[in-house]
């Protein structure tokens, strides 16, 4: 559990790249590899499965070809008894003369070599008889030992006897024949059946080279060892000749005698497979090395294997590719957005591909864009808005302006119209503070309109009966209090209506009208300011220039309309495009300028730390 | 990082080539020993446990030939670890034999091997026999086949037979008067022998004439005696045919001791040993028989493979006897030996 967890933390605090190459490795390399081993084994063990299943069934058969032709040369002594002369021979017990004797040696030496040396038995080396102290034989190969008969006729006297057929391994005798090829002695009782005596003992040397043509029929491999022992573990026939005569000192150790076994001999797997004869207890024994099975198997196992690395590289070096071409871009990314974080905007993440690496690089640029772009309209707003009150304050405190307002008191101090002194000097210090004390960037409607209202008043006292203005409040007093609109929307307009229109007309008449209106653009409902005067109004191709400028919403310096443009702007750049200034005017009659800005409910403090 | 990828690639590789790391010395692969081992079939002696007991009961315990049989039984009873006794009536005689076989029931042997001196006399007392669970089998002589399970027999009688005249034809050159000798007209092998005899003369030798046809009773008295008689009554006698063993030699003592050795011709079943004498002085010129050791080794081993369930069969070949033939329930031993002075010392029986 605590290895778990403390993996788990460490896993997931790996870099991608490496948790691409692990999970690629776990998903990929690891399940290929188990494949691979699993069906090796698989196959290998059915291949091990298979001739452990059907060699036990060869090598019963065999060993019942072996056991059956044994049985028949243990019959061959029977045929003694078709001859009433050879009868008669072995019945005798004594020689009057020794004529008799070496004629009835002649005669049974011959009938021996018709009957078992010349004849059909092939696999008869050599046939001794042993009968009342006499020593018959014929035999294609001799003995080594010169005193060979006596030496026969001792083992057989002091053989115990039972009647049945017996295998003498040539190592039990103190004999040898003079013969390479792997042999054993049949030996077997004459019995004379009529009179139930023993007539003698018949020796047969069998060649076991039959033996070769019956395991080779099934088995051909020169590394497979083959070889007969007898009960007691002692080999008997060997395809490896060396080892006839020796006991094989594993056989007690082995698992099954019917069967197969998979065996470890000196360090060599093998697979050996046992067969034992139901009648003579003969084991016929196969073994051959494993690896000499598996051997396809093992150059198939060892082929997938290379090319399994072989892809495995060649996978991996894609993998490592495509988990860095995924993760580079990121790395990128975390860089800028470090440098981003530290300021500096002017960024870009060149990503060319379409994938959500791309997507999320594209986003970003867009993003960094975006915020380069807020801060750059922020910055503007700021600039008009310092701008607008900058311009606001030269107007009010406008040497031209001031001196014409003082001017204007002077002379009503001179009348000793002290109560107009009173009002006018009131106006010019509200003016004034509007103008400087507050700092917002928004007043209440109801504070704007006092403000162009105060300035109106003032220039009607200085103008007298050439100017008169009109103020209509088209909305109820709540909102009028409560809804707020920029600082110095009103004043520029008014100011450019006063000066336009002195110029050219005797009495000037403005109109202001304040109302709230369903907005087609915005689609709710606005607050619109319409200023409307009687002035010369603006000739057109100064009114579709001015429309432009107020539609670009540049900034374009102390122009002659700077204050239409300045309002218009700022109002844009706050409230968006839907919002702002719209001129009509007619050459002679007028211009009625309408300025429209949605509901605001609170004071916007858009730059806190000013 | 790239370690851990190499060292996993290097663990992944190792698991795949090292499979051939701990194996226990030897593993079964398969395995095709089933309950059905070679043990069984070596020892199965006593099924029961116990040593079986065979009556080899013959026509009469005086009788050599029957003595012969009963040393062939004794070497089967010795190999095969079994008691044989061998037990029966002094002479050949029916009403005897019957009194023998109940006190052998009353032994409660596990078998009687019965040569029948009458087939049909003995038949209750057997049958009596297999109703008390003992098992019954004839040998040397049959009875009616209710009273047994099979018959032992020596050779074909009708192979016997023929081969019994041909011998006598040989001998007189297949022409002349010949008188039989049977055993007893009550033993069945004697009459199915005699039947032969006769057959083979008719289809054969025109030439050869039978006088007369008596009886021994298988005494060696008796049959001395009818064959000076025959002689007496057959001056012109040339051949004597004996059919059991105590004939030829009582025909052959008497024709020698009437100085007719060699006129008149003696063959017929009789042993190499009661033959010996007179094959070698030329009053009886060949006698014919079987090894009746081989009988009875051969009852014996029949016997006890009857015990042990297994009936004979034809063509089975029996240790020490070779092979048997079956015709119907009756096991045919092999074929006659013919005995002449060339060869008779050859047999000890």
């Amino acid at each position: 559990m605590i290895f778990k967890r403390w993996r788990g933390l460490k896993f997931r605090n790996y870099p991608i790249a490496y948790k691409l190459i692990v999970t690629y490795i776990l998903l990929t390399v690891v399940p290929m590899m188990l494949l691979v081993y699993i069906s090796y084994i698989q196959f290998a063990r059915s291949v091990e499965e298979q001739i452990g299943e059907y060699m036990p069934k060869f090598l019963y058969q065999a060993n019942a070809d072996i056991e059956k032709h044994i049985d028949e040369l243990t019959t061959l002594p029977e045929i003694l008894f078709n001859s009433d002369n050879i009868l008669g021979i072995l019945r005798k017990t004594s020689y009057a003369k020794r004529s008799d004797l070496n004629k009835d040696q002649y005669n049974m030496n011959s009938y021996l070599a018709r009957t078992f040396t010349n004849g059909r038995n092939a696999d008869v080396l050599g046939v001794f008889v042993v009968s009342n102290s006499r020593v018959f034989n014929s035999s294609k190969v001799g003995f080594m030992e010169s005193n060979w008969s006596a030496l026969l006729s001792a083992y057989v006297q002091d053989y115990e006897q039972d009647g049945k057929a017996k295998i003498i391994l040539p190592s039990e005798m103190n004999l040898q024949l003079e013969s390479e090829v792997p042999y054993v002695f049949i030996l077997k009782q004459i019995n004379d059946d009529d009179n139930r005596k023993n007539l003698g003992t018949m020796l047969i040397a069998v060649d076991l080279s039959f033996i070769d043509n019956i395991v080779h029929n099934f088995e051909k491999n020169e590394r497979a060892d083959l070889w007969v022992m007898n009960p007691s573990g002692k080999i008997i026939y060997h395809t490896n000749r060396e080892l006839i005569g020796t006991v094989d000192e594993d056989k007690n150790r082995y698992p099954v005698l019917n069967g197969s076994f998979r065996a470890n001999v000196t360090g060599e797997q093998k697979l050996i497979s046992v067969n034992e004869s139901s009648e003579r207890g003969w084991i016929l024994v196969h073994g051959i090395p494993l690896h000499d099975l598996t051997k396809r198997a093992d150059l198939v196992r060892n082929v997938t294997v290379f090319v399994i690395i072989g892809i495995i590289l060649l996978t991996s070096v894609i993998g490592v590719i495509i988990s860095y071409s995924m993760t580079r871009p990121l790395k990128k990314l975390s860089g800028l957005m470090k440098l981003v974080e530290m300021g500096d905007l002017q960024v870009d993440l060149k990503v060319q591909s379409g994938d959500e690496v791309g997507t999320l690089a594209r986003s970003f640029n867009s993003m960094i864009a975006t915020i380069r772009e807020l801060i750059q309209k922020n910055y503007q707003i700021e600039i008009r808005q310092k701008e607008a009150e900058l311009y606001a304050l030269q107007s009010q405190i406008n040497p031209h302006f001031m001196y014409n307002t003082l001017e204007s008191i002077g002379m009503a101090v001179e009348e000793g119209e002290t109560e107009q002194v009173v009002d006018m000097v009131t106006l010019l210090g509200r003016m004034l503070r509007f103008s400087v004390s507050n700092q917002s960037k928004s007043v209440s409607i109801a504070e704007e309109v006092q403000h162009v209202k105060d300035y109106l008043t003032i220039q009607k006292f200085r103008f007298e009966d050439r100017v008169h203005f009109e103020i209509v409040q088209v909305m109820d007093d709540h909102d009028f209090i409560a809804l707020y609109s920029p600082k110095f929307i009103l004043q520029p307009i008014v100011e450019n209506a006063i000066k336009y229109g002195l110029e050219s007309r005797k009495g000037l008449e403005i109109h202001i009208a304040i109302s709230q209106e369903f907005g087609a653009r915005s689609g709710k409902r606005d607050i619109v300011f319409r200023i409307r005067d009687n002035g010369p109004g603006i000739p057109n191709e100064r009114l579709s220039e001015l429309e432009q400028s107020l539609k670009k919403i540049s900034f374009e310096g102390r122009s002659s309309h700077f204050g239409l443009i300045n309002v218009n702007a700022r109002i844009v750049m706050m409230h968006g495009t839907d919002y702002g200034l719209q001129l009509h005017s007619i050459i002679g009659k007028g211009t009625e300028v309408i300025i429209r800005i949605p509901m605001i409910h609170e004071e916007v403090i858009p730059n806190e730390e000013d | 990082m790239y370690r851990t990828i190499v060292a996993l690639l290097m663990i992944t590789l190792m698991i795949t080539s090292c499979q051939s790391g701990s194996a226990t010395r030897y593993e079964l692969v398969y395995s095709m020993e089933s309950g059905t081992s070679s043990g069984q079939q070596l020892d199965q002696t006593n099924v029961s446990g116990k040593r079986y007991k065979i009556a080899l009961v013959p026509k009469g315990l005086e009788i050599d030939y029957f003595n012969y049989a009963a040393v062939g039984a004794m070497e089967a009873a010795r190999n095969l670890g079994i008691d044989v006794i061998f037990q029966g009536s002094a002479i050949a005689d029916a009403d005897l034999q019957i009194k023998a076989v109940e006190q052998l029931i009353d032994q409660k042997v596990d078998l009687i091997a019965i040569s029948a001196n009458d087939p049909v006399k003995l038949v209750p007392v057997l049958q009596k026999a297999i109703d008390q669970g003992i098992k019954v089998i004839t040998w040397d002589a049959d009875t009616e086949p209710q009273g047994r399970q099979f018959f032992v027999n020596m050779v074909e009688p009708e192979v016997l037979g023929r081969h019994l005249l041909d011998t006598l034809a040989l001998t007189m050159g297949e022409k002349g008067n010949y008188a039989i000798m049977t055993g007893s007209f009550s033993a069945a092998n004697h009459n199915e022998w005699l039947k032969w005899i006769n057959i083979q003369q008719s289809e054969y030798y025109p030439d050869l004439k039978l006088v007369e046809t008596v009886a021994t009773d298988d005494d060696v008295g008796k049959a001395y005696e009818v064959a000076k008689q025959l002689l007496v009554d057959h001056p012109n006698l040339d051949g004597i045919i004996g059919n059991s063993s105590v004939g030829p030699p009582a025909a052959a003592q008497a024709v020698k001791e009437a100085g007719k050795s060699g006129v008149v011709k003696v063959v017929g079943l009789s042993s190499p040993n009661l033959m010996r004498p007179y094959l070698h002085e030329g009053s009886a010129q060949i006698a014919t028989l079987w090894s009746p050791k081989k009988l009875g080794f051969l009852t014996i081993v029949l016997a006890y493979n009857y015990l042990n369930g297994h009936m004979p069969k034809d063509g089975q070949n029996i240790d020490g006897v070779g092979n048997i033939r079956l015709i119907g329930d009756m096991v045919i031993m092999g074929e006659p030996l013919d005995f002449t002075a060339e060869n008779v010392n050859q047999y000890d029986f």
